[in-house]
């Protein structure tokens, strides 16, 4: 994201309907959002809102195939 | 509703501190004053506790849309209606409520022997030292030495604070605590978190049926052992325990329906932090016990307080450690992703597998895209991540490379 905008982007992250968790993380990247969706044509909604909150430069999105947790 | 999932988590632990004070002083005035029998109070609580709480969770199961009922809008969004136990969780239950049967026996009894809850609450809290040990068993988590530090200065201001203000400890006491009420409540916090971390119908199990249920395997459990006792001691425990609550039904049900919404709260905390943060967070329960204890000892239900200066003291030192202890729980925890890539050649299951054993490592998931693995982490130091969690990649054949993503901030939807 562009310098400077981090307050308004992340607030603009949080209305976004299928985000489920949003972290601010430290080095190659600004911002982690886990995203849960039922289609991947959602997850294309999702990301184009993404884009297209002013500030936002650059998106990678990785599509969890499987899942180990505590 | 996303918001800070910490305030959230501390809001609930809190709100259950609270509660579960005011509960401890409504028990009191029961023990002295109309039940003093400690076998019939506990199974009064438990046949009082299940017809209470399955009217609440009824009144909760009111729908107020195709998707919406009464509890899930404002106890816990995870709620649909009351519904019977499924099989995954049946195991659970009954260690649960067994755990739950005999922490109130024991809790009851400590009760009946000091009078006052603020004694006998903050012997309680001992239980985080277990939990920390037990921790680092079932969730690949060694404590460190915060963890540790913190525990031990929990465990001795709850030891400085339950020296009552007449400056005598029993015996009797110390053996309820250590052997009886403390280990139940490991089982039944360990086993309820479980419980909240169970999925059923493809979402998160909750809280309010956790509870109903939990009151009723404890009732069995309570009941199975009452009968066994009645049976070779010759005692009438049962029968006491049913004319007590029916005779008393009021009381019972005021504290069994305040108990239940402060252990709905509990057990959705325990859900979101670890059982020993989320005890450390509960512990608090020791200084909101205080002014009830004042608000008893005033109407002379327990005898009144002492205003011998060295006893104050001992009571206000031990206070401030136990705060001390939760703070310094609480606030020392970090989180990090590591995205990772992996060379060809080498089973996705397998290196699944060893980036799973990790300890610290919470979520491990395979994913599509720029990268194959992406980890997350929860350690209390940065050398911990470098020692535990970096040296172990690097052991790991299959990784190619790595980027470690220090979490500096994290919403949630809860």
């Amino acid at each position: 994201m562009r310098p400077g905008k981090s307050d308004r982007i992340i607030k603009e992250m949080r209305k976004i309907e299928n985000a489920e968790k949003i972290s601010v993380v430290a080095g190659e990247y600004d911002i982690v959002v886990r995203v849960h969706v039922k289609t991947l044509e959602k997850l294309l909604k999702v990301t184009d809102k993404l884009q297209l909150i002013d500030g936002v430069k650059k998106t990678t999105t990785q599509v969890i195939e499987k899942e180990i947790a505590l | 509703m996303r918001i800070r999932k910490k305030y959230l988590f501390y809001a609930l632990a809190f709100t259950s501190a609270i509660i579960a004070a005011g509960v401890s002083a409504i028990d009191a005035t029961i023990s002295a004053l109309y039940i003093p029998n400690v076998w019939a109070f506990a199974f009064s609580c438990f046949i009082v506790g299940t017809v209470i709480s399955l009217m609440i969770v009824l009144v909760f199961s009111i729908p107020l849309s195709r998707k919406e009922s009464l509890g899930s809008k404002i106890i816990d969004p995870s709620f649909k209606r009351v519904r019977l136990v499924r099989k995954k969780e049946l195991k659970l239950h009954v260690i649960a409520g067994a755990g739950n049967a005999v922490l109130t026996l024991g809790y009851l009894s400590l009760l009946s022997i000091l009078g006052d809850p603020s004694t006998v609450l903050p012997f309680s809290q001992i239980v985080i030292l277990y939990l920390v040990i037990i921790e680092s068993v079932t969730e690949k988590n060694m404590p460190t030495i915060s963890e540790i530090q913190s525990s031990i200065i929990v465990t001795f201001g709850a030891i400085l604070v339950s020296i009552s203000l007449t400056g005598s400890i029993s015996l009797e006491a110390l053996a309820i605590v250590f052997l009886v009420i403390n280990p139940a409540w490991v089982v039944f916090s360990i086993y309820q978190r479980k419980l909240k971390l169970l999925k059923i119908d493809n979402r998160p199990n909750d809280s309010l049926n956790i509870r109903l249920w939990n009151v009723i395997f404890a009732c069995i459990f309570t009941t199975a052992l009452l009968l066994v006792s009645d049976f070779f001691m010759g005692t009438g425990h049962l029968i006491e325990g049913i004319t007590a609550s029916i005779e008393h039904f009021d009381w019972v049900a005021l504290t069994m329906g305040i108990t239940f919404f402060s252990y709905v709260f509990y057990i959705r905390a325990l859900g979101i932090g670890r059982a020993s943060v989320t005890q450390a967070v509960r512990a608090s329960t020791v200084l909101f016990a205080i002014p009830f204890s004042l608000l008893i000892s005033y109407f002379n239900i327990i005898p009144p307080f002492s205003t011998n200066p060295v006893m104050i003291l001992i009571k206000t030192i031990g206070t401030i450690l136990v705060v001390l202890g939760i703070i310094s729980f609480a606030l020392a925890m970090m989180k990090a992703y590591v995205f990772i890539n992996v060379k060809p050649g080498y089973p996705i299951e397998e290196t699944m597998k060893n980036l799973w054993n990790i300890r610290g490592v919470t979520h491990v998931t395979a994913t599509a895209g720029k990268y194959d693995f992406i980890i997350k982490i929860r350690i209390r130091t940065l050398v911990k991540g470098y020692e535990k969690i970096i040296q172990k990649l690097e052991e790991i054949e299959a990784i190619k490379k790595f980027k470690w993503e220090s979490v500096l901030k994290e919403w949630e939807e809860i």
